[in-house]
Protein backbone atom coordinates (compact mmCIF):
# COMPACT_ATOMS: atom_id res chain seq x y z
CA UNK A 1 0.00 0.00 0.00
CA UNK A 2 0.99 3.61 -0.56
CA UNK A 3 0.15 6.12 2.10
CA UNK A 4 1.02 9.72 2.79
CA UNK A 5 2.92 10.43 5.98
CA UNK A 6 3.33 14.13 6.64
CA UNK A 7 2.76 14.78 2.92
CA UNK A 8 5.44 12.29 1.83
CA UNK A 9 4.37 9.17 -0.06
CA UNK A 10 5.62 5.96 1.55
CA UNK A 11 5.21 2.39 0.33
CA UNK A 12 4.73 -0.67 2.51
CA UNK A 13 4.53 -4.29 1.37
CA UNK A 14 1.39 -4.91 3.38
CA UNK A 15 -2.21 -4.33 2.49
CA UNK A 16 -3.14 -3.04 5.94
CA UNK A 17 -1.28 -1.87 9.03
CA UNK A 18 -2.51 -0.66 12.36
CA UNK A 19 -1.15 2.69 13.49
CA UNK A 20 0.74 0.86 16.21
CA UNK A 21 2.41 -1.43 13.65
CA UNK A 22 3.25 1.51 11.42
CA UNK A 23 4.85 3.44 14.29
CA UNK A 24 7.06 0.45 15.05
CA UNK A 25 8.28 0.46 11.45
CA UNK A 26 8.86 4.17 10.97
CA UNK A 27 10.27 4.63 14.45
CA UNK A 28 8.88 7.94 15.65
CA UNK A 29 9.74 8.82 19.22
CA UNK A 30 7.54 9.95 22.07
CA UNK A 31 5.57 13.17 22.19
CA UNK A 32 3.58 12.80 19.00
CA UNK A 33 -0.08 12.91 18.08
CA UNK A 34 -1.66 11.50 14.97
CA UNK A 35 -4.46 12.47 12.62
CA UNK A 36 -5.67 9.95 10.05
CA UNK A 37 -7.32 11.58 7.05
CA UNK A 38 -7.60 14.78 9.09
CA UNK A 39 -9.31 13.07 12.01
CA UNK A 40 -7.52 12.91 15.34
CA UNK A 41 -6.83 9.40 16.62
CA UNK A 42 -6.46 8.85 20.34
CA UNK A 43 -3.29 7.07 21.41
CA UNK A 44 -5.44 4.38 23.01
CA UNK A 45 -6.87 3.57 19.58
CA UNK A 46 -3.55 2.99 17.78
CA UNK A 47 -3.77 -0.78 18.09
CA UNK A 48 -7.23 -1.01 16.61
CA UNK A 49 -7.05 1.69 13.94
CA UNK A 50 -6.15 0.34 10.53
CA UNK A 51 -4.39 2.22 7.75
CA UNK A 52 -5.03 1.29 4.15
CA UNK A 53 -3.85 2.30 0.71
CA UNK A 54 -4.40 5.99 -0.04
CA UNK A 55 -4.71 7.08 3.58
CA UNK A 56 -3.12 10.30 4.80
CA UNK A 57 -1.38 10.45 8.14
CA UNK A 58 -0.29 13.60 9.94
CA UNK A 59 2.17 13.01 12.75
CA UNK A 60 2.66 16.17 14.81
CA UNK A 61 5.06 17.04 17.58
CA UNK A 62 5.85 20.12 19.66
CA UNK A 63 7.57 23.07 17.99
CA UNK A 64 8.13 26.73 18.82
CA UNK A 65 5.01 28.85 18.74
CA UNK A 66 3.70 32.24 19.71
CA UNK B 1 15.92 55.64 54.62
CA UNK B 2 16.64 55.43 50.92
CA UNK B 3 17.81 51.83 51.31
CA UNK B 4 14.55 50.90 53.04
CA UNK B 5 12.69 52.34 50.13
CA UNK B 6 14.70 50.27 47.66
CA UNK B 7 14.11 47.12 49.67
CA UNK B 8 10.42 47.82 49.82
CA UNK B 9 10.38 48.12 46.02
CA UNK B 10 12.18 44.81 45.64
CA UNK B 11 9.76 43.01 47.91
CA UNK B 12 6.69 44.32 46.16
CA UNK B 13 6.10 41.07 44.28
CA UNK B 14 3.63 39.96 46.92
CA UNK B 15 1.73 43.26 46.79
CA UNK B 16 -0.02 42.23 43.61
CA UNK B 17 -2.36 39.33 44.09
CA UNK B 18 -1.67 36.11 42.27
CA UNK B 19 -3.28 35.97 38.86
CA UNK B 20 -6.04 33.41 38.59
CA UNK B 21 -6.77 32.26 35.09
CA UNK B 22 -8.69 29.19 33.94
CA UNK B 23 -8.39 27.49 37.30
CA UNK B 24 -4.66 28.12 37.68
CA UNK B 25 -2.65 30.64 39.69
CA UNK B 26 0.41 32.54 38.54
CA UNK B 27 2.68 35.27 39.86
CA UNK B 28 3.49 36.66 36.43
CA UNK B 29 0.92 38.13 34.09
CA UNK B 30 3.15 37.69 31.08
CA UNK B 31 2.56 34.87 28.64
CA UNK B 32 5.51 34.39 26.34
CA UNK B 33 5.94 32.67 23.03
CA UNK B 34 8.75 30.25 22.22
CA UNK B 35 9.29 31.08 18.53
CA UNK B 36 11.71 33.18 16.48
CA UNK B 37 14.60 33.32 18.96
CA UNK B 38 18.12 33.37 17.51
CA UNK B 39 18.93 30.08 19.27
CA UNK B 40 17.40 27.55 21.70
CA UNK B 41 19.76 28.85 24.41
CA UNK B 42 18.57 32.43 23.95
CA UNK B 43 14.97 31.22 24.00
CA UNK B 44 15.56 29.41 27.27
CA UNK B 45 17.30 32.35 28.95
CA UNK B 46 14.72 34.81 27.64
CA UNK B 47 11.86 32.78 29.05
CA UNK B 48 13.61 32.53 32.41
CA UNK B 49 14.41 36.26 32.46
CA UNK B 50 10.86 37.20 31.52
CA UNK B 51 9.56 35.63 34.72
CA UNK B 52 6.72 34.19 32.66
CA UNK B 53 5.18 30.98 33.91
CA UNK B 54 3.09 30.36 30.80
CA UNK B 55 4.78 29.53 27.51
CA UNK B 56 3.01 29.13 24.21
CA UNK B 57 4.04 26.54 21.67
CA UNK B 58 2.65 24.78 18.63
CA UNK B 59 2.42 21.46 16.82
CA UNK B 60 3.86 20.76 13.41
CA UNK B 61 4.73 17.87 11.16
CA UNK B 62 8.25 16.64 11.72
CA UNK B 63 10.10 13.79 10.10
CA UNK B 64 11.11 10.69 12.00
CA UNK B 65 14.73 11.58 11.19
CA UNK B 66 14.36 14.92 12.95
CA UNK B 67 12.96 13.23 16.02
CA UNK B 68 15.24 10.21 16.16
CA UNK B 69 17.36 11.79 18.90
CA UNK B 70 14.37 13.25 20.72
CA UNK B 71 12.86 16.70 20.52
CA UNK B 72 15.43 19.18 21.82
CA UNK B 73 12.99 22.09 21.86
CA UNK B 74 10.39 20.17 23.84
CA UNK B 75 13.03 18.93 26.27
CA UNK B 76 14.09 22.52 27.01
CA UNK B 77 10.53 23.63 27.63
CA UNK B 78 9.82 20.66 29.91
CA UNK B 79 12.89 21.45 31.97
CA UNK B 80 11.75 25.03 32.53
CA UNK B 81 8.89 23.85 34.71
CA UNK B 82 6.43 26.23 33.12
CA UNK B 83 2.81 25.74 32.18
CA UNK B 84 2.45 25.29 28.46
CA UNK B 85 -0.30 26.85 26.43
CA UNK B 86 -0.60 25.15 23.03
CA UNK B 87 -1.85 27.20 20.12
CA UNK B 88 -3.57 26.31 16.89
CA UNK B 89 -1.44 28.69 14.83
CA UNK B 90 -1.58 28.22 11.10
CA UNK B 91 -5.10 26.81 11.09
CA UNK B 92 -7.48 28.37 8.57
CA UNK B 93 -10.65 26.42 9.28
CA UNK B 94 -12.54 25.45 12.40
CA UNK B 95 -11.97 21.77 11.58
CA UNK B 96 -8.20 22.20 11.37
CA UNK B 97 -8.15 24.11 14.63
CA UNK B 98 -10.30 21.54 16.41
CA UNK B 99 -8.12 18.63 15.23
CA UNK B 100 -4.96 20.49 16.25
CA UNK B 101 -6.42 21.29 19.68
CA UNK B 102 -7.32 17.64 20.25
CA UNK B 103 -3.81 16.56 19.27
CA UNK B 104 -2.28 19.20 21.54
CA UNK B 105 -4.37 18.06 24.48
CA UNK B 106 -3.06 14.53 24.10
CA UNK B 107 0.60 15.54 23.84
CA UNK B 108 0.70 18.30 26.46
CA UNK B 109 -1.94 16.90 28.81
CA UNK B 110 -3.53 20.31 29.33
CA UNK B 111 -7.15 21.21 28.83
CA UNK B 112 -6.61 24.75 27.60
CA UNK B 113 -5.80 26.01 24.15
CA UNK B 114 -5.01 29.32 22.54
CA UNK B 115 -7.49 29.07 19.71
CA UNK B 116 -6.26 30.71 16.56
CA UNK B 117 -8.10 30.48 13.24
CA UNK B 118 -6.63 32.76 10.62
CA UNK B 119 -9.05 34.44 8.24
CA UNK B 120 -6.73 36.62 6.18
CA UNK B 121 -3.25 35.85 5.05
CA UNK B 122 -2.12 39.48 4.75
CA UNK B 123 -2.65 40.59 8.32
CA UNK B 124 -3.26 37.14 9.86
CA UNK B 125 -6.53 38.48 11.19
CA UNK B 126 -8.54 35.91 13.13
CA UNK B 127 -11.67 34.64 11.40
CA UNK B 128 -14.49 35.50 13.82
CA UNK B 129 -16.98 33.07 12.29
CA UNK B 130 -14.65 30.08 12.33
CA UNK B 131 -13.56 31.11 15.83
CA UNK B 132 -17.13 30.89 17.09
CA UNK B 133 -17.67 27.55 15.37
CA UNK B 134 -14.49 26.01 16.78
CA UNK B 135 -15.00 27.47 20.26
CA UNK B 136 -18.44 25.93 20.57
CA UNK B 137 -17.20 22.46 19.64
CA UNK B 138 -14.07 22.62 21.77
CA UNK B 139 -15.99 23.76 24.86
CA UNK B 140 -18.35 20.82 24.29
CA UNK B 141 -15.22 18.63 24.16
CA UNK B 142 -14.21 19.87 27.60
CA UNK B 143 -11.63 22.47 26.58
CA UNK B 144 -10.94 25.80 28.20
CA UNK B 145 -10.75 27.97 25.13
CA UNK B 146 -8.64 31.13 25.03
CA UNK B 147 -9.61 32.67 21.71
CA UNK B 148 -7.22 34.92 19.81
CA UNK B 149 -9.64 37.47 18.40
CA UNK B 150 -10.02 40.89 16.89
CA UNK B 151 -10.93 43.72 19.27
CA UNK B 152 -14.61 43.41 18.41
CA UNK B 153 -17.14 43.95 21.18
CA UNK B 154 -19.88 41.81 19.64
CA UNK B 155 -17.48 38.95 19.00
CA UNK B 156 -16.38 39.21 22.62
CA UNK B 157 -20.00 38.91 23.69
CA UNK B 158 -20.60 35.86 21.50
CA UNK B 159 -17.49 34.12 22.82
CA UNK B 160 -18.42 34.92 26.41
CA UNK B 161 -21.94 33.58 25.74
CA UNK B 162 -20.37 30.30 24.61
CA UNK B 163 -18.58 30.03 27.94
CA UNK B 164 -15.15 31.56 27.37
CA UNK B 165 -13.83 33.10 30.57
CA UNK B 166 -10.66 34.42 28.94
CA UNK B 167 -10.54 36.52 25.78
CA UNK B 168 -7.41 37.49 23.88
CA UNK B 169 -8.02 40.45 21.56
CA UNK B 170 -5.15 41.60 19.39
CA UNK B 171 -3.26 44.80 20.01
CA UNK B 172 -2.29 44.83 16.34
CA UNK B 173 -1.54 42.10 13.78
CA UNK B 174 0.85 39.30 14.75
CA UNK B 175 4.50 40.21 14.47
CA UNK B 176 3.97 43.86 13.52
CA UNK B 177 5.08 45.38 16.81
CA UNK B 178 2.70 48.27 16.26
CA UNK B 179 1.39 48.29 19.80
CA UNK B 180 -2.25 48.94 20.63
CA UNK B 181 -3.90 50.09 17.40
CA UNK B 182 -7.24 50.80 18.95
CA UNK B 183 -7.15 51.51 22.69
CA UNK B 184 -10.79 52.63 22.56
CA UNK B 185 -11.95 49.16 21.47
CA UNK B 186 -9.79 47.45 24.08
CA UNK B 187 -10.98 49.80 26.81
CA UNK B 188 -14.60 49.18 25.81
CA UNK B 189 -14.16 45.41 25.96
CA UNK B 190 -12.55 45.81 29.38
CA UNK B 191 -15.43 47.94 30.64
CA UNK B 192 -18.10 45.64 29.24
CA UNK B 193 -16.55 42.43 30.59
CA UNK B 194 -15.17 43.28 34.02
CA UNK B 195 -15.22 39.67 35.18
CA UNK B 196 -13.44 38.01 32.28
CA UNK B 197 -9.72 37.51 32.03
CA UNK B 198 -8.60 39.77 29.20
CA UNK B 199 -5.21 39.42 27.59
CA UNK B 200 -3.74 41.54 24.83
CA UNK B 201 -2.32 39.01 22.42
CA UNK B 202 -0.20 40.02 19.43
CA UNK B 203 1.16 43.30 18.18
CA UNK B 204 3.08 44.32 21.27
CA UNK B 205 6.38 45.86 20.19
CA UNK B 206 7.81 47.63 23.21
CA UNK B 207 7.51 47.39 26.98
CA UNK B 208 5.60 50.69 26.90
CA UNK B 209 2.91 48.95 24.79
CA UNK B 210 2.59 46.30 27.47
CA UNK B 211 2.32 48.94 30.17
CA UNK B 212 -0.45 50.64 28.20
CA UNK B 213 -2.36 47.35 27.96
CA UNK B 214 -1.98 46.71 31.66
CA UNK B 215 -2.99 50.26 32.54
CA UNK B 216 -6.18 49.75 30.53
CA UNK B 217 -6.95 47.07 33.07
CA UNK B 218 -6.05 44.06 30.99
CA UNK B 219 -5.20 41.05 33.08
CA UNK B 220 -2.20 39.96 31.10
CA UNK B 221 -0.18 40.23 27.92
CA UNK B 222 0.88 37.54 25.48
CA UNK B 223 3.85 38.35 23.29
CA UNK B 224 6.63 36.70 21.38
CA UNK B 225 8.24 38.72 18.58
CA UNK B 226 8.83 41.75 20.81
CA UNK B 227 11.30 39.71 22.83
CA UNK B 228 12.56 37.22 20.27
CA UNK B 229 13.31 39.85 17.62
CA UNK B 230 14.81 42.43 19.98
CA UNK B 231 18.49 43.21 19.58
CA UNK B 232 19.07 41.58 22.96
CA UNK B 233 16.18 39.18 23.61
CA UNK B 234 17.30 38.16 27.09
CA UNK B 235 17.49 41.78 28.21
CA UNK B 236 14.20 42.67 26.55
CA UNK B 237 12.52 39.75 28.30
CA UNK B 238 13.51 41.29 31.60
CA UNK B 239 12.27 44.70 30.45
CA UNK B 240 8.86 43.18 29.74
CA UNK B 241 8.81 41.46 33.10
CA UNK B 242 9.15 44.80 34.85
CA UNK B 243 6.85 46.62 32.43
CA UNK B 244 3.97 44.26 32.98
CA UNK B 245 4.46 44.36 36.70
CA UNK B 246 4.64 48.17 36.66
CA UNK B 247 1.57 48.38 34.46
CA UNK B 248 -0.41 46.19 36.81
CA UNK B 249 0.70 48.18 39.86
CA UNK B 250 -0.25 51.37 38.05
CA UNK B 251 -3.70 50.01 37.26
CA UNK B 252 -4.26 48.92 40.83
CA UNK B 253 -2.97 52.25 42.14
CA UNK B 254 -5.27 54.22 39.84
CA UNK B 255 -3.81 57.04 37.80
CA UNK B 256 -4.71 60.67 38.52
CA UNK B 257 -7.25 62.44 36.35
CA UNK B 258 -5.78 64.43 33.52
CA UNK B 259 -6.48 68.18 33.57
CA UNK B 260 -6.30 70.95 31.02
CA UNK B 261 -5.17 73.63 33.44
CA UNK B 262 -1.81 73.50 35.11
CA UNK B 263 -1.79 73.12 38.85
CA UNK B 264 1.38 73.69 40.89
CA UNK B 265 2.65 70.68 42.75
CA UNK B 266 4.85 72.75 45.04
CA UNK B 267 2.90 74.48 47.85
CA UNK B 268 2.11 78.12 47.13
CA UNK B 269 1.79 79.03 50.80
CA UNK B 270 5.04 80.60 51.98
CA UNK B 271 6.17 81.57 48.51
CA UNK B 272 9.36 83.68 48.88
CA UNK B 273 9.12 87.44 49.06
CA UNK B 274 10.10 88.20 45.47
CA UNK B 275 6.75 86.88 44.21
CA UNK B 276 4.92 89.41 46.30
CA UNK B 277 6.01 92.20 43.96
CA UNK B 278 5.38 90.44 40.65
Amino acid sequence: MRISINAEIKEFDKEFLTIQELLEIINYGEGIAIALNETFILKTKYQETTIKDGDRLDILSPVQGG
Amino acid sequence: MEIDWIFSLQSKEDRVEKWKIEGKEFDSRLMIGSALYPSPEIMEKSIINSGSQIVTLALRRQSATNLKDGNQFWDIIKNLNVTVLPNTAGCHTAKEAITTALMAREIFEVDWVKLEVIGNQYNLQPDPFALIEATKILIDEGFRVLPYMTDDLVLAQRLADLGCTTLMPWGSPIGTGRGLMNPYNLRTIREQFPNLNLIVDAGIGKPSDAIEAMELGFDGVLLNSAVALAQEPILMAEAFKHAIYAGRLSFEAGAMQTRDMASPSTPTVGTPFWHQFS
